[in-house]
């Protein structure tokens, strides 16, 4: 009887996840955003402000936030921080110059008490475009060995040819199921 | 005197921080592995199905409180391209938990070199190091009478160290405990070399 009831709990009290998707401008942010909610490749703007949408991906509903990536906007980006369950970081893998503007963003947003808690998933996104950086190319570039005390994982993505997305959300879904 | 007993509670309640390094080649189980020493170790954890698991490309990290002491596990990714990596954690490590596919016969050789790779660094010298003969529940599997001798073969990268193999199923959570445990014993035993992580400075 209490396992049913739990069951039945678990089925109403599920608690939509919260995710923020950033990184910089033209990573793809947006594009991954409608990737995720509708399944199709949407034409995007650069996005000043944030777009909002509700994702729900096998039985688990997340409340995804993409902010815009532009760096007169980025400071904005920890007005969004609290309560956040999972950082969406967008790289875009064939933007070798402005990898180490990214580490840097990545870090000083990690820094932030309020995402202690956050598991991370790094998507190195457009691997579509020839040349672009490898796996471990963008890990290393990204410095992602020295983050210690957080769970994170990096995928290849192509968002607009819808490569990679399934595994990372996977990932992410049974992440966040252990630490509900 | 509010510092003198809240420095006084925080000695009491603070436990010494350690951390072990799972490594192993790529599908030997690592993730598996720490996902089962989670359910065993932590009350009221709901663990991963073991089937959902996926290759990690990244960190995966665990903490367990035992004995006194936190243990907080990173689990890293193994394909070959990655093994590059796993140097960036030695010098922080207190133990190295080194997982075999004990079913993969094809590829025993090749999880052995990688071992005696990590052994031979410099910034693990008298690390207590914990080889688990994973993949016990495959019944052609080999025992941990044929895998202890092929990694026994480099006594002399071992050195002092303390080392065991046991064997382990990580998906029946079989042995699993028992070698954490051991490895306890050793972190602990082991603290004049490897002084435990400082939490308030991390």
């Amino acid at each position: 009887m209490g396992m049913l009831f739990s069951y039945f709990r678990s089925l109403i009290g599920a608690r939509e996840m919260r995710i923020l998707i950033l990184g910089l401008d033209g990573a793809g942010k947006t594009t991954i955003l409608y990737r995720l909610q509708v399944g199709e490749v949407v034409t995007t703007i650069p996005t000043i402000g944030f777009n909002v949408e509700q994702v729900t991906y096998k039985n688990l509903k997340f409340q995804v936030w993409d902010l815009g990536g532009q760096t007169s906007i980025r400071p904005y980006w920890r007005c969004y921080y609290s309560n956040t369950d999972a950082i969406i970081y967008v790289v875009d893998s064939a933007d070798k110059e402005r990898m180490g503007i990214s580490k840097d963003e990545l870090f000083h947003m990690l820094r932030e008490e309020e995402l202690a808690d956050a598991v991370l998933v790094v998507l190195a996104n457009k691997q579509d475009i020839p040349g672009c950086m490898t796996l471990k190319e963008t890990h290393q570039a990204l410095g992602l060995e020295t983050l210690k005390n957080r769970t994170f994982q990096i995928f290849k993505t192509s968002a607009t040819k819808g490569e990679g997305l399934d595994m990372a959300m996977e990932w992410l879904s049974n992440t966040l199921k252990t630490r509900k | 005197m509010y510092s003198l007993l809240h420095g006084f509670y925080k000695y009491l309640v603070q436990k010494d921080e350690y951390c072990v390094l799972i490594l192993g080649l790529d599908n030997a189980g690592k993730t598996t592995y720490l996902e089962a020493a989670k359910m065993k170790l932590t009350k009221n954890y709901s663990a991963i199905n073991p089937i959902k698991i996926t290759t990690t490309v990244g960190l995966n990290i665990g903490r367990i409180e035992i004995n006194g002491i936190r243990l907080n596990f990173w689990d890293l990714g193994g394909q070959t391209e990655l093994q590059s990596l796993w140097d960036k954690y030695y010098a922080e490590s207190h133990a190295v938990i080194y997982i075999v596919d004990s079913s993969d016969r094809d590829r025993i050789d090749e999880s052995k070199e990688t071992f005696d790779k990590v052994i031979a660094s410099e910034n693990l010298v008298g690390v207590p190091l914990l080889v688990l003969a994973n993949k016990q529940d495959i019944p052609e599997c080999m025992g941990v009478r044929e895998v202890k001798p092929i990694f026994n073969k480099n006594a002399h990268l071992i050195g002092k160290r303390d080392c065991m193999v046991m064997p382990v199923s990580a998906l029946t959570g079989e042995g699993v405990d028992e070698g954490i445990r051991w490895l306890v014993d050793c972190i602990k035993r082991n603290n004049f070399l490897r002084p435990p992580r400082n939490h308030e400075e991390s």
